[in-house]
């Protein structure tokens, strides 16, 4: 199980990058965390749901009511093209963070 | 599902009025679509309920490191002055009453001294509440 302080800065790219794969809703993001990751990794929900609200509110995803389900209906998270500029930039930052802490922590050859 | 706004509801009461009327509506919404989707996998729904609620966390999860209410609602040291101040006028405005009943009616006994005792505990105690927050606000400053 992985401490979530690590973890945290990275949060909403995590979530972008579900959301860019599809146009999900709440649960099921949370859902594929935990499946993709087989556990190792479990957001709190409380956790999940501020950050969605945060992104939707810098306009990088958009929200809107989707298909019916028994109860009513599920608002499904939608990436906006800022998002997903928004994403690539994270992504490239990720890319180098991992570069360099390989380089400070991992043996030199 | 009523169970589950109520809970919603619980969780963000210490959260500034603006900011708690945008956050329950959203993450009720949210939850209940948990509890939908663990009904379709076929648990009951009261287990539905369970679990999702088991699962969200707490309004410090939700905020994260943020805390945009960490001294909102709580009692500050000018509260705690209030109270202190407070007690004190009721308890002279008590004692003089006792004191007087006491001299006007029965004046060759004195014996207003110790339902007075009695009474002086209560802005006594007010007052160590006071001095031990303005100790731990200290601490706090401190920090």
């Amino acid at each position: 199980m992985i401490h979530s302080d690590v973890i945290r800065g990275h949060l909403e790219t995590i979530i972008l990058k579900l959301i860019l794969e599809k146009d999900r809703y709440g649960y099921e993001i949370s859902k594929c965390i935990k499946e993709r990751t087989n556990e190792q990794f479990v957001m709190k929900e409380a956790s999940l749901y501020s950050i969605v609200q945060r992104l939707e509110k810098k306009n990088l995803i958009s929200s809107y009511k989707g298909e019916k389900t028994h109860g009513g209906k599920r608002r499904y998270y939608k990436i906006t093209p800022l998002g997903k500029a928004y994403f690539k930039e994270k992504l490239i930052e990720w890319q180098n963070l991992r570069e360099i802490l390989g380089m400070l922590l991992e043996e030199s050859k | 599902m009523k169970q589950i706004k109520n809970f919603v509801k619980h969780t963000f009461k210490d959260v500034p009025k603006e900011k708690r009327q945008e956050i329950i509506p959203i993450v009720t919404e949210s939850l209940e679509e948990k509890v939908e989707d663990l009904m379709e996998k076929g648990f009951s729904e009261q287990e539905a309920i369970d679990q999702t609620v088991l699962e969200f966390g707490t309004a410090e999860d939700y905020f994260g490191r943020e805390k945009p209410f960490a001294r909102f609602r709580r009692k500050t040291l000018k509260h705690y002055r209030n109270d202190f101040l407070f007690s004190l006028f009721g308890a002279i405005i008590i004692i003089g009453m006792l004191v007087f009943t006491n001299l006007y009616y029965t004046g060759d006994i004195i014996w207003f001294v110790l339902p007075a005792i009695a009474v002086l505990w209560w802005p006594l105690a007010v007052l160590y509440q006071f001095l031990n927050k303005k100790v731990s606000e200290k601490g706090e400053d401190d920090e």
